[in-house]
């Protein structure tokens, strides 16, 4: 019965070993805030072809911001349904005929902690093929932090002719 | 045996001359017993039975012996003889259902096997499998300290052994090795449970016999029964789940006339959505709500058909097995895909059977021949082996990157066909024993394989491939005494990979000077690497009655993978964009291995703590840079090496309180650290958390009609995971109860095997840090109750 005894101590050793872990590693997410006064595009916003847009947001991280990358793909098969709480109204689902496809990744200045985008994105007003399709479209932004840590945001968006 | 003994009879005037002891052991129905111990007491001699159940010891002087005859599965045997002269004695064991529950300690036939071997290993047979059933060969393995599994719903689980997984473990049927898609985290292994007899786990590297990729572990597979002479039965095998609706049946017939023996099993398998103990998932921040607790569209089906036949002769043996396994299942459609998505939810919670998009399925045929001849102090064996591993993965179509958002007409597959892979594989094995004297043993031998490749579908990850794998090794065992065993071996692998170049199937646009062109970009290039690596092990084996003491030192090595070098495309589970480095080197592991263990009526105790260092592990490097042209800019992972140290062991001990009533724990910690690189301080991907279980087990021989009754309680403690690395996240501990009961119910003649599992008592949500599932948040199965009934039967028996 003595013997039995000691069979714990070594796990315990384990348990207690593994629970003083160690912290010099970084372990936190950046951040993707839209909920500063001017940022764009928010849920539910639209924006129109053929036109130059301000993407604003604002991008954190504890250690050092990595960098960013934003798509823009058609919804209208609502596939896609936004990170944000409000809800926004959809258009019916259709076929894609030319729908607009973005995709593009950007850096970040090194040693940012913070940073506030102020970039503007163009938008043609059509392609070889002709005009684009105008509808439901989904906004995706993510975000990385230097070593390795994303976050992403999606949003629902209309793209629209004016 | 008795032309044999006769043989030497002449020599006995001699009196330095020894004495042989052999004979047959058998089971219940005659049948001879393969691989049976044969243990000698107190001369401390052992064997194993051969193919025809047969064993012979040397050396022995006249006297009185006790002689211990074990084998997995059955009751263990211990007689008294009296040796005067060459004497015969043959064995009959029976039927236990038992004894299984800690092989580890309480099998013979593992404690000697562990006892010669270096190696720390686990051997458990098909009662222990059908007693733990999980939703899959690995789940039900999960049990044993130091295997684990990588996850992704109810039906797939990959394995891992002290915390390596994916083509770090060999698995290895029949002798061949396992060859399919392993790298693929969201499928699981194409074994059929109920084909299994007995499988054995290596727990660290084990290049040497196992060859590359044998780096973390080995799950060996190995059908070892053989019907007796004249026999004619079989098994039906019955499961039910509650947790996911599961239904299934395997149904095996088997049967011998004289040298000529023959089984065929068929396995079907169909269940629904598993369920969980929540009504959100929450994949990173898109909230997925659930209908009715259901995984949606995680239903699947297997069929499976195996045959066997073979041959046994004098000192000859051949058997040839031909398998199909057949599976498809759907995944989690909230989760599939470029982005977490919404699904019609009229479609996919019409029905928790049902398997709409995306799913996958897969196909696996095997044909494998395994042969030996053996002579007086010779041994050869040679197995030969053909694969052929087709998946496809369906999904509706989405153009992504620059893919035509209207799919065309022009091209040669289905527009909702993701993937597609298919692969032949041909392999060959020869080894040689010569077995010098008592004392030493030596091996030699090679094994190869080829391997072709081809992809198909809309979408790359991983370009076609060929590749050649040989390798040469030798190995030499010697007893210093009955107590020391002494091994060493050394092994040269050679292998050459032949990637195929890749291109879009659709223009992408390339800005150069501000000029947009629209180009097939080219997504692999063709590769020609090639490979070679020594790897060795020695080890050390030192055996007392009560204390059994083992270490390993020893090298092993892992060739580059096709996706470590070539991948170049989307992880649908992950959202993450992965691409491979072409000129990563072979993964070099040295490890230290040891083994404690204490055994007497009453308690016994395990320890067996490992070192490890790996030079330049390979692993998928989540990086801060984006991709622009293939997904929805998906965050890029590159493949990269870096020096990794590991340590952990496990810990085992069992305490007989009462005669009927047993006391156990069991306890698995791995800690890893890389030592270099971007990731220099963290810990390596899927890595466990320290767990321990509890276990409380009654046993009751006889109740009126039941027979090996038991009622098991195990209580699960798994720790937190906070030692994580990007993407994941850090796991809150928890605790699980798992209820076991069962036993055997004879009516008339017809037996009855029956077990009954409750799985997660109180329903608790827990998330499991090594589950795929994990970095989406969906929690573990909640409860769950689980029956099978074996009902075998026999025809003619020949009584020896």
């Amino acid at each position: 019965m003595k013997s039995y005894k000691f069979v714990f101590i070594p796990f315990l050793l384990l348990i207690i070993s593994i629970s003083c872990e160690k912290g010099e590693t970084d372990k936190q997410k950046p951040e993707i805030d839209l909920s500063n006064a001017g940022a764009f595009p928010i849920n539910c916003d639209t924006l129109y072809f053929g036109e130059t847009f301000i993407f604003k947001v604002m991008f954190t991280d504890n250690a050092e911001l990595g960098s960013y990358s934003i798509d823009i793909h058609h919804n209208f098969d609502h596939h896609s349904h936004s990170t944000e709480v409000t809800e926004c109204s959809l258009d019916p689902k259709k076929s894609p005929v030319n729908p607009f496809v973005f995709i593009q990744d950007y850096s970040i200045p090194g040693g940012s902690k913070e940073y506030e985008t102020n970039l503007s994105v163009v938008i043609p007003a059509s392609n070889a093929i002709g005009p684009f399709d105008e509808g439901d479209y989904h906004f995706f932004i993510s975000l990385t932090d230097k070593e390795g840590w994303s976050a992403q945001k999606g949003l629902s968006i209309k793209m629209r002719y004016r | 045996m008795l032309l044999l003994s006769m043989s030497f009879a002449h020599l006995s005037a001699n009196a330095q001359i020894k004495y042989e002891l052999s004979g047959v052991i058998v089971d219940e129905n005659s049948q001879p017993l393969a691989g049976a111990s044969v243990f000698l007491y107190p001369v401390e001699k052992g064997t194993f039975t051969d193919g025809q159940g047969r064993y012979s010891i040397n050396g022995l002087n006249n006297g009185s012996y006790t002689i211990v005859v074990s084998f997995i599965g059955y009751r263990t045997l211990t007689d008294s003889i009296e040796i005067k002269g060459n004497s015969s004695f043959n064995f009959r064991l029976s039927f236990a259902s038992i004894n299984l529950q800690e092989v580890v300690v309480t099998d013979n036939y593992a404690r000697i096997r562990q006892r010669e071997e270096p190696l720390n290993i686990e051997i458990v047979n098909d009662d222990y499998l059908k007693q733990n059933l999980g939703g899959s060969l690995m789940k039900s393995l999960e049990r044993l300290p130091g295997v684990g599994t990588i996850d992704i719903g109810s039906g797939h689980s990959k394995p891992v052994i002290r915390g390596l997984g994916f083509n770090r473990v060999v698995v290895v049927e029949n002798n061949i090795k396992h060859e399919a898609q392993q790298w693929g985290s969201d499928h699981g292994l194409e074994i059929d449970q109920y084909a299994i007899d007995n499988i054995e786990v290596i727990k660290g590297p084990a290049s040497l016999m196992y060859g590359s990729d044998a780096i973390g572990g080995v799950i060996d597979m190995k059908n070892r029964k053989i019907p007796a002479d004249n026999s004619l039965g079989g098994t039906i095998d019955m499961a039910g789940k509650t947790n996911n609706d599961y239904l299934g049946t395997s149904v095996s017939v088997f049967g011998r006339k004289n040298w000529l023996f023959a089984d065929f099993r068929a396995t079907l398998l169909d269940y629904g959505d598993y369920k969980v103990p929540t009504d959100s998932i929450d994949i990173y921040s898109y909230r997925a709500p659930l209908h009715e607790n259901h995984m949606r569209n995680t239903a699947g089906q297997e069929q499976d058909i195996h045959l066997s036949i073979g041959i046994i002769k004098p000192g000859f043996q051949s058997r040839l097995y031909i398998s199909n396994i057949s599976s498809k299942n759907g995944f989690f459609a909230n989760a599939h895909g470029l982005e977490p998505r919404s699904v019609d939810t009229e479609l996919h919670d019409r029905s928790g059977r049902d398997i709409n998009y995306p799913y996958h399925q897969v196909n696996h045929f095997k044909v494998i021949n395994t042969s030996q001849w053996k002579r007086e102090k010779l041994k050869i064996e040679s197995d030969l082996g053909f694969q052929r591993n087709f998946r496809q993965e369906w999904s509706q179509y989405v153009s992504h990157g620059y893919m035509p958002g209207v799919f065309p007409d022009s091209l040669d597959f289905d527009s909702d066909l993701e993937r597609q892979f298919e692969k032949y594989v041909y392999s060959g094995n020869i080894k040689a024993s010569y077995f010098q004297n008592e004392e030493t043993l030596f091996s030699a031998g090679i094994s190869s394989d080829y391997q072709n490749n081809s992809i198909d579908g809309r979408s790359f990850i991983i370009p076609a491939f060929k590749q050649f794998t040989i390798g040469v090794y030798a190995f030499v065992k010697h007893s210093f005494s009955v107590k020391s065993i002494l091994q060493l071996g050394i092994r040269y692998d050679f292998g050459h990979l032949n990637t195929l170049s890749y291109y879009d199937w659709y223009p992408s646009p390339v800005i150069i000077n501000n000029d947009t062109t629209f180009q097939f970009l080219i997504r692999a290039d063709a590769l020609n690497r090639s490979f070679s690596s020594i790897s060795w092990s020695a080890g050390y084996n030192y055996n007392l009655p009560e204390f059994s003491f083992r270490a390993n030192i020893g090298k092993s090595f892992r060739m580059p993978i096709a996706k470590e070098l070539a991948a170049n495309g989307v992880n649908y589970h992950h959202f993450s964009y992965e691409v491979g480095s072409p000129d990563l080197s072979p993964e070099i592991s040295y490890q230290a291995d040891a083994g404690i263990e204490y055994n007497s009526d009453k308690l016994a105790i395990g320890l067996t703590p490992f070192l490890n260092y790996f030079s330049n592990y390979i692993y998928l490097n989540p990086t801060a840079e984006h991709d622009r042209l293939y997904g929805n800019g998906n965050q890029v992972y590159y493949y990269t090496q870096s020096r990794v140290f590991r340590y952990g062991g496990e810990i085992h001990a069992h305490y007989q309180l009462l005669k009927s009533l047993q006391l156990g724990v069991m306890g698995e910690y791995v800690y890893s650290e890389q030592l270099s690189g971007d990731k220099k301080g963290f810990t390596l991907p899927f890595s466990p958390p320290a767990s321990a279980i509890f276990n409380v087990k009654y046993q009751k021989q006889k109740v009126k009609r039941a027979e090996n009754l038991y009622i098991s309680i195990d209580y699960r403690l798994s720790a937190a995971q906070n030692n994580i690395v990007p993407p994941e996240e850090t796991t809150e501990g928890y605790q699980v109860i798992n209820i076991g009961f069962g036993g055997e119910i004879k009516v008339k003649n017809q037996k009855a095997i029956f077990s009954f599992q409750i799985q997660n008592l109180l329903n608790n949500k827990y998330f499991n840090h090594t589950s795929y599932y994990r970095l989406i948040n969906v929690p573990e199965q909640g409860r769950n109750l689980v029956l099978s009934i074996t009902l075998p039967f026999s025809g003619k028996t020949k009584q020896l």
